[in-house]
C-alpha cells in the first residue's frame, strides 16, 4: 500500500511540475510556432524574483502572485526583443531557437551577476509534513498538487470560455484569416508568451520551495517540458499535460523499482518508442491548435 | 447613377520580398455596384485583395476606401473601417467550431453591438450551418467551409465585402447555393469585390468588370457594353 502511494504522490508532484513547464512551451509554440529556449531561464527568473520580494519583506501571499504577473511582463518584453522582429521569415523555427537560447545565456549570467552563485532557498508555500496514506509529504508539495491543476484547469477555460481565449486559439489555427478578422496579431503573440512566463515563473517557485535554487536550475526543467512536449504531442496543450503526469507516474515508478540512475535512460527509452508507433505525439491531433 | 467610388486602388505596386506581382494597378469600384475580377492564376488578383485589406503592405501607390487613404494601415484597421476580406480557399480555423467562427468574425468592436442581428442573418442565409453550430470546421465539406467563411465576414458588419473566389473548387449543386446567397449579400445592400473564374456568374453579378492580367488591369467592361463569352475567352488565351 505504502509503495503504491509513494509512487502515486511522487508521480503526482512531479508531473505538476512537469505540466507546469510544458504546457507554456506548448501554448508559445502552438500559437506562435516556435520553440522557446528560454522557457527554463523564466522558471529561474520566477523563483530568483520571488525571492527578492520576500527579500524586501514582503510577505509570501504577496512576493509570489507578484513574482508571478512581473514574470509576465518579462515573457512580453523577451517576445518583443527576439521573437516579434523575426515573424514572418521562413527560417524563423531555427532563428528562435537561436535567439531565445542566446537570451536565455544572457539573463542567465544576468543572474549569476545580480544575484551569485550562492543556492538559495524560498519559503515553502505551506510549512509543515503530513502522513497520508502512510507517506509522509510535505504541505508545499501537496499545496502544488492541488494549485496546479487549478490553474491549468483556470488556464484551460480562458482558452475555451472568453473571446480573447478564443482569438489566441484562432491565431494558432491561421494567421491570415485572424488578421482578416480583426484580431491583433502582435498583443496575442506577446499574451502567449506572457503567459508561458507567467507559467514558468510559478513553476519556479514551487520548485525554490523545496530545492536549492542556482542561475541555472531552469536547464534541467526545460529538457523535461520537451520531452514532455515532444511525447504528448505539440500540437495541443492538453496533450502535453497528459504527457507530463504520464511522464511524472513513470518516473516516480521507475525511480522506485530501477532507481534514480535507470530512470532517465528508460525515459527516453520509452520516448523514442512511443514516437517510432506515434511520431506526432501520443496525444496529438494533426494540426497545431489551442485545445 | 454615377456615384463616388467606394474604393479606389490608385497606382498600387506590391508584392513579396523582391518579386513584384502588381505593377502600378490602378482601378475604381462602386461606381456601378458590384466590381468583378477576372483573370489568369498567378497574375495579381489574390495579391490586389490582399494589399486592399492590409495583409500586403504595396510599396508605393494608395488604397482609399470611401474617402478615406487605408494605404498601409494594419489588416486589423482596415476590418474596423467595414472594408472585410473573405481569403480564398477555405483553411479558415479546422479545430474552431462554427459558432468559435462567427464569435471570432464579430470580434472588431465596430461589429460587437450588431452580433446578433448579423447571426440571425448568417442564419437565415446559411441554414445549413445553424444545424452545425458546435461542429468543428475540418469537419465540414468544401461547401460548407466556404459558408462558413462567407459568415464570418457577415459577423464583422462589412461595408464592403471582398471575395477571393468563392465557388472555387465546388460541386455545381453547391456552388448555386453559394452564387445565390451572395446575390442575396448584394441584394442585402452590402457592395461586393468578387474575383471568380465562373465568368457568367460574374457577368449576373456585376455590370463592371476588370481583367487583370500580368499585374495590371488589361481590360475594364463598364456597365453598357455588351460582352460576349467568346470575347472574354480571347482575352484569357489570346495574346
Amino acid at each position: 500500500m505504502s509503495v503504491f502511494s509513494d509512487i502515486f504522490f511522487g508521480g503526482l508532484f512531479q508531473g505538476s511540475l512537469y505540466a507546469m513547464m510544458a504546457v507554456g512551451l506548448a501554448l508559445v509554440w502552438t500559437t506562435i510556432g516556435v520553440f522557446n529556449f528560454s522557457h527554463g531561464v523564466f522558471m529561474m527568473l520566477g523563483a530568483y524574483f520571488a525571492w527578492q520580494l520576500v527579500a524586501f519583506g514582503l510577505p509570501v501571499v504577496i512576493a509570489f502572485p507578484l513574482a508571478v504577473i512581473v514574470m509576465a511582463g518579462a515573457g512580453w518584453i523577451l517576445q518583443a526583443s527576439v521573437v516579434r522582429p523575426l515573424i514572418g521569415r521562413p527560417n524563423i523555427v531555427l532563428v528562435v531557437v537561436i535567439t531565445t537560447l542566446a537570451a536565455g545565456s544572457l539573463i542567465e549570467n544576468g543572474a549569476l551577476t545580480v544575484w551569485g552563485p550562492r543556492s538559495k532557498q524560498l519559503p515553502s508555500l505551506i510549512e509543515g509534513n503530513t502522513t497520508i496514506a502512510g507517506v509522509g509529504v510535505s504541505l508545499h508539495q501537496i499545496a502544488i498538487i492541488v494549485i496546479t491543476p487549478l490553474v491549468l484547469a483556470a488556464l484551460w477555460s480562458f482558452l475555451n470560455r472568453t473571446r480573447l481565449g478564443l482569438a489566441l486559439r484562432a491565431v494558432a489555427q491561421n494567421e491570415d484569416a485572424s488578421q482578416l478578422v480583426g484580431l491583433n496579431v502582435t498583443a496575442l503573440y506577446g499574451l502567449a508568451f506572457a503567459i508561458a512566463a507567467s507559467l514558468a515563473g510559478l513553476a519556479g517557485i514551487f520548485m525554490g520551495g523545496y530545492r536549492f535554487m542556482n542561475p541555472s536550475m531552469g536547464a534541467d526543467p526545460l529538457l523535461k517540458a520537451l520531452i514532455v512536449v515532444v511525447f504528448g504531442g505539440i500540437s495541443s496543450i492538453s496533450g502535453p499535460i497528459f504527457a507530463a503526469y504520464l511522464i511524472g507516474f513513470f518516473e516516480a515508478a521507475s525511480n522506485y523499482y530501477f532507481g534514480l540512475y535507470w530512470t532517465p535512460a528508460l525515459l527516453f527509452l520509452v520516448l523514442i518508442a512511443t514516437l517510432m508507433v506515434r511520431p506526432e505525439g501520443i496525444f496529438a491531433s494533426r494540426s497545431r491548435g489551442l485545445a | 447613377m454615377s456615384e463616388s467610388p467606394i474604393l479606389s486602388v490608385e497606382a498600387v505596386t506590391a508584392g513579396y520580398g523582391r518579386v513584384t506581382v502588381l505593377h502600378d494597378i490602378t482601378l475604381e469600384a462602386g461606381r456601378f455596384g458590384n466590381v468583378g475580377l477576372f483573370g489568369p492564376n498567378g497574375h495579381g488578383k489574390t495579391t490586389l485583395l490582399r494589399t486592399i485589406s492590409g495583409l500586403v503592405a504595396p510599396k508605393s501607390g494608395h488604397v482609399v476606401f470611401d474617402g478615406k487613404d487605408i494605404t498601409g494601415l494594419s489588416a486589423r484597421a482596415i476590418v474596423a473601417t467595414g472594408l472585410i476580406h473573405v481569403p480564398q480557399g477555405n483553411k479558415l480555423f479546422p479545430d474552431l467550431t462554427i459558432g468559435d467562427c462567427m464569435a471570432l468574425g464579430a470580434y472588431s468592436p465596430r461589429a460587437r453591438p450588431h452580433e446578433s442581428e448579423n447571426r440571425e442573418k448568417v442564419v437565415k442565409l446559411f441554414p445549413k450551418l445553424a444545424e452545425r453550430w458546435r461542429q468543428r470546421v475540418r469537419t465540414l465539406s468544401g461547401g460548407e467551409r466556404q459558408m462558413v467563411s462567407i459568415g464570418t465576414a457577415l459577423m464583422s458588419h462589412p461595408r464592403l465585402l471582398i471575395l477571393d473566389e468563392p465557388t472555387l473548387g465546388l460541386a455545381p449543386k453547391i456552388k448555386d447555393e453559394l452564387c445565390a446567397a451572395v446575390m442575396d449579400i448584394s441584394r442585402g445592400g452590402v457592395p461586393l469585390v468578387v474575383v471568380e473564374q465562373d465568368i457568367e456568374f460574374l457577368l449576373e453579378l456585376s455590370r463592371q468588370l476588370f481583367l487583370v492580367d500580368h499585374g495590371v488591369v488589361k481590360t475594364e467592361i463598364r456597365p453598357g457594353e455588351s460582352i460576349e463569352h467568346s470575347e472574354i475567352m480571347a482575352m484569357y488565351f489570346g495574346h
